[in-house]
């Protein structure tokens, strides 16, 4: 009775031990091919800013006309650790207004096919300088659509502003530069939540070696 | 008189012309950019230049190059020849030439501008100006806080000044604002290029209607699908269209209304010398476009060549260097990222 029991304690432990060595093998394959496609995703967009350059002229792409004015960043990584959770959560807040951080960070934390299946419902609006107009007909959208409409135009809005240093009207090869980076961010954060994880798993599977011997 | 250039240009652009010609025959050919193609690195690209006409001004770059000092040296060499015909030339041909430089004129002033605005030292936004477009007092161009100012402090005593009728307010400057001066200036300056054509007569005004009427409606093109998805209005984009070219008038008010690319093609596509470039490129897709509208720029400034005793020479050449930067520009990008295979996509061809 005693053996079946130690038995069945040993057999667990080895199941226990197991899965953590899966875990381990697991983040350690997400975390490889997030690096491979932070490489392609880097790659990508610096081939399409060359290409932008190609389209728009070097003086108009150029490092000399980056912002030096003071302003908040519109992008921000918030980094979440618990007491009774030792691994650090990374989450980014995209596009959060560059002018009222605070207003819209909890919005702007809403998933990205959210915002495109609502896309279709909110017409552009094409006002010049109507930005008072723009923020109206936003908010009476908003109350039709609900919030996610709101972030939608909000996070074009952030877009457009980003790249206006290099002049209101630029070539859409521009805006894929833009596109390819932003996602180059997000696997970032994909990376450092995986690599905690990661780190977290080699830990226990190391533990339980030294333990072993 | 049209078709008797040949019993008086040469008395004073003659030597010009047969100088012009020998600088076109110096131009990279396929052979030359084959070889450029398949360079591993950029100091491959400069031992191959050096057998070129750039040889001169890369031999003393250290290495490691960078693709901005590849293309900056070869800009020079443009300058170079551009001033060297400048300083050669007599009215009406020394006219023409300053004609070539307004548009960069024009890029360095809104660089400078849109530096000042954010907060860039200006000696370091000098440094980044096309070197035929400085003027003496382009530094000062820093102080002005709107368009008035601009207008009244610096820009009254040059070339551009006419150009800022249509666009002077006391509205301060932002980027937006700075775009619609870019635009208004640049399409002053194309009108005022075509008149200025026109009056020469002949040859001249012929080959140049046609390259001007191409940039402008080039331009349109550009700016209509630039400004899809932006505050900008249909009304301030129709003004920002040139009063001339193929498309004037009734193509710009298809444009002008515009929401996407397969409306731009839709627009262009009932223009036959545009249905061609159209034509090259899938539904949905504008990443070609560019490629396409230099290809057939290429093509009419080759054929400028063909006639003799007329400016337009001097234009094609000048515009044929700076396709030729470009391409080398391109090249050295795709070797400096590695991305050989994709080199094709923006390299066009001159001969």
């Amino acid at each position: 009775m005693r053996s079946s029991e130690n038995g069945i304690e040993s057999s667990k432990e080895i199941s226990q031990s197991e899965e953590n060595v899966i875990n381990f093998l697991d983040s350690m394959d997400t975390y490889l091919i997030l690096v491979d496609s932070l490489s392609s995703a880097l790659r990508q967009g610096w081939f399409e800013l060359a290409s932008a350059r190609q389209s728009m002229g070097a003086s108009r792409v150029n490092s000399a006309l980056f912002d030096l004015k003071s302003h908040h960043a519109s992008t921000t990584l918030q980094v979440d650790e618990h007491e009774d959770i030792e691994l650090p959560h990374f989450t980014l807040c995209k596009w959060a207004s560059s002018d009222d951080p605070e207003k819209y960070s909890e919005e702007a934390k809403f998933q990205e096919d959210e915002l495109l299946r609502n896309k279709s419902d909110s017409p552009r609006p094409q006002q010049r300088g109507a930005t008072s107009h723009c923020s109206e007909y936003q908010e009476r959208s908003a109350e039709i659509g609900g919030s996610p409409v709101k972030v939608d135009n909000h996070a074009e809005r952030e877009r457009f502003k980003s790249l206006s240093v290099f002049g209101a009207l630029v070539s859409p090869k521009l805006r894929a530069t833009q596109s390819s980076f932003e996602k180059a961010l997000e696997i970032v954060v994909e990376i450092s939540n995986v690599r905690s994880s990661l780190l977290r798993s080699y830990d226990q599977v190391h533990e339980e070696l030294k333990n072993t011997k | 008189m049209y078709g008797f250039e040949a019993m008086t240009f040469n008395i004073h652009g003659g030597y010009l012309e047969a100088i012009v010609r020998g600088y076109r025959s110096g131009l990279l050919t396929a052979a030359d950019y084959n070889n450029l193609c398949q360079c591993e690195t950029l100091d491959d690209i400069k031992m191959h230049l050096s057998a070129t006409e750039y040889g001169p001004y890369l031999q003393n770059e250290p290495s490691p190059l960078h693709t901005t000092t590849i293309v900056e040296k070869c800009t020079l060499k443009l300058v170079d020849e551009y001033k060297h015909m400048l300083t050669q030339a007599t009215e009406p041909l020394s006219s023409f030439l300053e004609y070539i430089r307004y548009g960069h004129m024009i890029d360095n002033v809104v660089l400078i501008v849109t530096g000042t605005l954010h907060e860039r030292d200006v000696q370091e936004l000098l440094e980044k100006c096309h070197p035929l477009g400085m003027f003496d007092s382009i530094a000062t161009l820093a102080v002005a806080q709107n368009m008035r100012e601009l207008y009244r402090l610096v820009l009254v005593d040059t070339p551009l000044a006419p150009y800022f009728s249509e666009c002077i307010t006391s509205e301060d400057l932002d980027d937006m604002n700075i775009e619609i001066m870019r635009n208004t200036l640049y399409k002053a300056y194309l009108e005022d290029f075509y008149r200025f054509c026109q009056k020469l007569g002949g040859a001249t005004s012929e080959i140049m209607s046609d390259l001007l009427a191409f940039e402008a409606d080039r331009r349109a093109v550009n700016i209509t699908i630039n400004s899809i998805g932006t505050e900008l209005t249909r009304d301030d984009r129709r003004k920002l269209y040139s009063n001339f070219g193929l498309l004037y008038p009734y193509g710009h008010e298809e444009l002008a209304v515009c929401e996407d690319i397969d409306q731009v093609r839709g627009a262009m596509e009932k223009y036959p010398p545009y249905q061609s470039i159209f034509s090259k490129l899938s539904y949905g897709e504008s990443q070609m476009l560019d490629k396409a509208f230099y290809e057939e720029e290429v093509k009419r400034l080759c054929l400028a060549f063909e006639q003799q005793f007329h400016y337009a020479v001097f234009f094609a050449y000048m515009r044929l260097r700076e396709q030729e930067i470009r391409n080398l520009m391109w090249i050295s990008e795709c070797v400096a990222q590695n991305q050989k295979a994709r080199v094709h996509d923006s390299v066009v061809f001159i001969f």
